[in-house]
């Protein structure tokens, strides 16, 4: 039963690759072949929840093993990654009920997007975000994980910019893409920690590995993770990127922002629970970020007027407290939690835009009176605590300004010295180029530009070129060939000459006498 | 008959039977040679195939004494060396034929020169006696100088004048070498070649050193090496470019290969000319990057490019350790695609437009989409980036030259640097910027012509991302080979 778990991933993946294909080659195009697309990435996550669920049975029936290698991925020096898959417990319900969220997705979308331009890319994307996220749960190792946790982030990356026609969409999709990369750091460091201090990466020993570890070294790991887990599952101060990626159609919304991707933070901490167990400043940290966020995302959420962004501060209010569970060390609740929530979340996220028509003779409770009378309250809400003009006041803009300070000393310092690279165009830009040009107006222009380098580094290529130049020319080429034909030819003439001169029939009688006088 | 001996006369019979064909029917005299040609390329493949990597020994052997006074033999053999210069040789004079559909005058005598030219690469790279070894290299000869002087372009009887007289000198070297050894005692039993091994061991140490300076020159010509290189800007930019493929593809290998035999033979007087080596290396790497940037003609640039691509071959030789020696070998195939590649499609070029000179170009990428994908793939491999053949060479001779001499590879990094200045500027002059008014209605590759570089083009980016095949191929050979310097040097 083990090696069925290698096809969830896999599965989603190649309908993905074929929609893409198809959509490049110009084979899936229009509405016409809205069913084929359709097909394909439905009957792909479907057998994936199948496969998933047939899992999960063998697994509560305790066929599987607990886990499955494919063999070695990368392994150099006592570094040895493995390509491998868990089959059993947490992982693989977590797979069945995402595999489960997705595939119900994925068939909502396909009405709900009929007759929209970039279907075939929509489905294409969110196959390979099936994929990716099926993989991030079922990895035997940390950098699986990785890879799916980084395609998931592409694939959200993408999916936002979903109308790239509009500003607005790139710009958020941008934000949030640089948001999540800020917690990849703390991902990627986390790997490169544990693996220098344990030598493995791999989850099924985390236990055994966990246990050789002081506490200071697993206090850093941990936090490391937790930090990649903050920004996955958008916990203060890493808020605000929620609200900028409800700019994609909703079914990504709910798939991505609602129920799965944005869980998988919380699914980090949980797997790592032996680590956290053995660093209690981490789960303090847990704690206070949780508790933060459950309270601002509370806070904001009372002001929003619109759905997505008040399902947006709902999701991140309980990812909160999720966090704070984890931190207290409520672990098999924090996942019970994680599995309610997301099918709740999907619900409330596919409902959304019939929301109003649902909900118009049952108007929203209003909130209780003594709050609503806070003044600053109400603005901090709105403004959801300022933390996105924080972002770009302590972040942003210090880097922007930095940017603009080596630009300067790139352009001024380091170009005169090492040169510039020649324009791609040395020709005529303009039409009052092309005037001074004939005027003869442009000295530098009279010399030929082919061979000369800008800047000191540039002079110096250039000099030794032509002296090197002149030396192939006046020595190699002429002196070597030219010459020493020209002497060859000087040389043959000569001889010409002499021969000539021998055969005259005086010399040659001259000759023969002077033989016949020294035989006798 | 063995299967070396098939593969060598393969292309002669393709001469006899070429003199007996027509010679108005272009058409079957065009089939005759495409038809042996390949015959010998799937030969090649089947010795390939046939091959046994992990051996070093010698293989496929065939002797049969010529003259038992001299103990010259027709000896033939296949190692780790030779095996990828085999497959280069026949592999390019395929794709030259490819690119010879622009010759028409003259159609008969041009095939019948290709097949004999290829005849005799063959035997140069096959040959295990050093009498075939001369023959064969001198045979050579003839059909490159009908080539370029027929074929050729305006100066094109000073090209093949010079290029022969060039060659002839080194030659002379070449031969007082091995004559000088052969004055030893060669009673061993064997081709002229392990017998003049054993022999060179007893030599006194300054005539060894005499006797490599004579193989230097001689291969150096050919190579070529840095002061030895006048024939070449001339013959590749006279030459046909299919002449030009296979001058810089197999013919400069030729030297290498011979310089490589020369230095195993000799490893004492290899290690005490070291730095006479390193600093030709050297020199020649910075010297013809340098006058490649100045070119204009772009063949010229391709031509002056080959000197300094060869200077890294050189310095692997001359590193005398396993990673340069590997990586002289690397370099010698992937330079062999990659200057095949770059005359292919320059030529190519030419064809259109009949002009070399890069000025005269811009924004060919508008009309020829696929001559611009293949060019640039070929510019990175010339240029040595990562994920083409040439990254992985030059980093094998780079790692040699560190172990040998450390710090000195800072001038290799600088080659690397000038070669990439002038590869860039070649993408950006030829295929971006405004179209010029050479570029207007210019065709597109057609199939054969894409077949041709495209094989070339796969090759350097293959080879690059899957290097281990290449590598392990003659690993075993090159690690025998310097088990017994690092012997005879202690």
């Amino acid at each position: 039963m083990d090696s069925l778990v290698v096809l969830i991933p896999l599965l989603p993946f190649i309908a993905g690759v074929l929609i893409a294909t198809g959509g490049l080659t110009g084979q899936l195009k229009g509405e016409d072949s809205e069913t084929q697309t359709a097909f394909i990435a439905n009957w792909a996550i479907n057998m994936s929840c199948l496969i998933a669920l047939t899992l999960l049975g063998a697994d509560l029936l305790h066929k599987n093993t607990g886990g499955l290698s494919l063999g070695s991925w990368l392994s150099s020096d006592d570094l040895n990654i493995e390509i491998n898959f868990i089959t059993h417990g947490f992982n693989v319900s977590l797979a069945a009920l995402f595999s489960l969220i997705l595939s119900i997705i994925l068939r909502f979308s396909v009405n709900y997007m009929h007759r929209e331009a970039g279907f075939h890319r929509f489905f294409a994307i969110l196959s390979l975000f099936a994929s990716a996220m099926l993989l991030l749960v079922l990895s035997g190792n940390a950098v699986g994980t990785f890879f799916g946790w980084e395609i998931a982030g592409l694939c959200s990356y993408l999916l936002i910019m979903y109308a790239y026609q509009r500003p607005v969409a790139t710009v958020n999709a941008t934000r949030v893409f640089v948001t999540n990369r800020l917690g990849d750091i703390g991902f990627i460091l986390g790997i490169s920690l544990s693996i220098a201090w344990t030598g493995s990466v791999n989850w099924l020993d985390l236990k055994t590995l966990v246990a050789d570890l002081s506490t200071s070294e697993a206090t850093a790991i941990a936090l490391c993770f937790s930090l990649a887990a903050f920004t996955k599952s958008a916990q203060v101060p890493f808020t605000p990127w929620l609200s900028r990626a409800m700019e994609g159609p909703t079914p990504s919304s709910t798939v991505f922002y609602g129920s799965v991707m944005i869980s998988a933070g919380v699914y980090l901490v949980c797997m790592l629970e032996p680590l956290f167990e053995k660093a209690p400043f981490a789960m303090a940290v847990l704690i206070v970020f949780g508790a933060i966020t459950a309270l601002h995302s509370y806070w904001v959420g009372l002001t929003q007027t619109d759905v997505k962004s008040s399902l947006a501060y709902a999701t991140s209010e309980q990812l909160g407290l999720m966090f704070v569970e984890c931190g207290l060390g409520y672990w098999s609740f924090a996942i019970w939690h994680l599995c309610a929530h997301a099918i709740v979340r999907c619900y409330g996220f596919l409902t959304a835009p019939s929301l109003m028509h649902n909900v118009k003779d049952n108007p929203i409770k209003p909130i209780n009176p003594a709050i609503a009378k806070l003044q600053w309250a109400y603005t901090a809400s709105l403004q959801r605590f300022w933390l996105d003009q924080l972002a770009d006041w302590m972040l942003v803009r210090p880097i922007r300004r930095l940017a603009h300070d080596l630009s300067y000393f790139d352009e001024h310092v380091v170009d005169q010295m090492m040169g510039m690279p020649t324009p791609t165009i040395n020709t005529i830009s303009s039409l009052a180029e092309f005037e001074e040009k004939l005027l003869g107006a442009h000295p530098e222009h009279t010399q030929n530009p082919f061979s000369n380098g800008s800047g000191i580094a540039g002079k110096i290529t250039s000099g030794f070129a032509s002296i090197m130049h002149w030396f192939e020319d006046r020595f190699i080429l002429r002196g070597i060939g030219k010459d020493a034909l020209n002497m060859g030819r000087k040389l043959g003439r000569t001889a010409n000459k002499f021969e000539l001169l021998v055969l005259r029939p005086r010399y040659l009688v001259l000759f023969v006498l002077t033989t016949l006088l020294l035989a006798f | 008959m063995g299967i070396l001996s098939l593969l060598l006369w393969t292309p002669a019979t393709g001469v006899l039977i070429l003199i007996f064909a027509p010679s108005q029917n272009t058409h079957v005299i065009r089939i005759i040679a495409h038809l042996f040609t390949s015959l010998a390329l799937l030969l090649s493949f089947w010795v390939l195939h046939l091959y046994q990597q992990s051996s070093a020994e010698l293989q496929f052997n065939e002797y049969f004494p010529l003259n038992p006074n001299l103990g010259s033999a027709y000896a033939l053999g296949v190692d780790g060396v030779s095996m990828p210069m085999l497959i280069l040789a026949t592999l390019l004079t395929s794709i030259a034929l490819l690119a010879s559909y622009p010759i028409t005058n003259n159609v008969k005598g041009y095939y019948l020169s290709i097949l004999l030219l290829e005849f005799g690469l063959l035997g140069v790279f096959l040959a295990q006696d050093w009498a075939l070894f001369y023959i064969a290299w001198e045979l050579t000869l003839i059909p490159l100088f009908f080539l370029i002087g027929r074929w050729g372009g305006k100066r094109r009887h000073t090209a093949s004048l010079n290029f022969v007289l060039y060659t002839m000198v080194g030659s002379v070297f070449m031969l007082m070498s091995l004559l000088a050894i052969s004055q030893y005692d060669l009673q061993q039993a064997g081709s002229l070649m392990t017998s003049m091994h054993q022999a060179a061991k007893d030599m006194p140490r300054n005539e060894q050193i005499l006797v490599l300076l004579g193989f230097l020159i001689g291969f150096g010509v050919k190579m070529p090496v840095f002061p030895l290189h006048g024939w070449l800007p001339l013959a590749h930019v006279e030459a046909p470019s299919p002449i030009s493929i296979l001058l810089s593809g197999v013919l400069l290998k030729m030297g290498a290969y011979g310089l490589i035999r020369a230095v195993n033979m000799l490893p004492e007087a290899a290690h005490i000319l070291q730095p006479l080596l390193i600093s030709l290396a050297l020199i020649g790497m910075i010297y013809g990057g340098l006058l490649a940037w100045r070119q204009t003609d772009l063949k010229a640039m391709i031509a002056y490019s080959s000197v300094s691509h060869m200077g890294i071959v050189l310095l692997g030789i001359a590193s005398l350790n396993q990673m340069g020696l590997t990586g002289a070998l690397l370099q010698m195939t992937s330079h062999g695609l990659v200057s095949a590649a770059l005359f292919l499609l320059i030529g190519l070029l030419y064809e259109r437009t009949h002009t070399r000179n890069i000025q005269d170009y811009g924004g060919l990428i508008y009309n020829m989409p696929r001559f611009a994908l293949f060019i640039s793939l070929a510019l990175f491999g010339a240029m040595g980036l990562p994920g083409t053949f040439g990254f992985i060479s030059e980093l094998h001779a780079l790692i040699g030259g560190f172990q040998q001499w450390g710090g000195l590879m800072i001038v290799f990094s600088i080659t690397v640097l000038i070669s990439a200045a002038y590869a860039m500027r070649t993408i950006n002059l030829l295929l971006l910027g405004p179209a010029k008014t050479t570029a207007f209605n210019l065709m597109d590759l057609n199939r054969r012509e894409q077949a041709a570089a495209g094989i070339l083009v796969i090759g350097i980016i293959g080879f690059g991302l899957i290097p281990n095949p290449v590598i392990e191929l003659s690993a075993a050979t090159i690690s025998n080979m310097i088990t017994q310097i690092s012997q005879r040097l202690l």
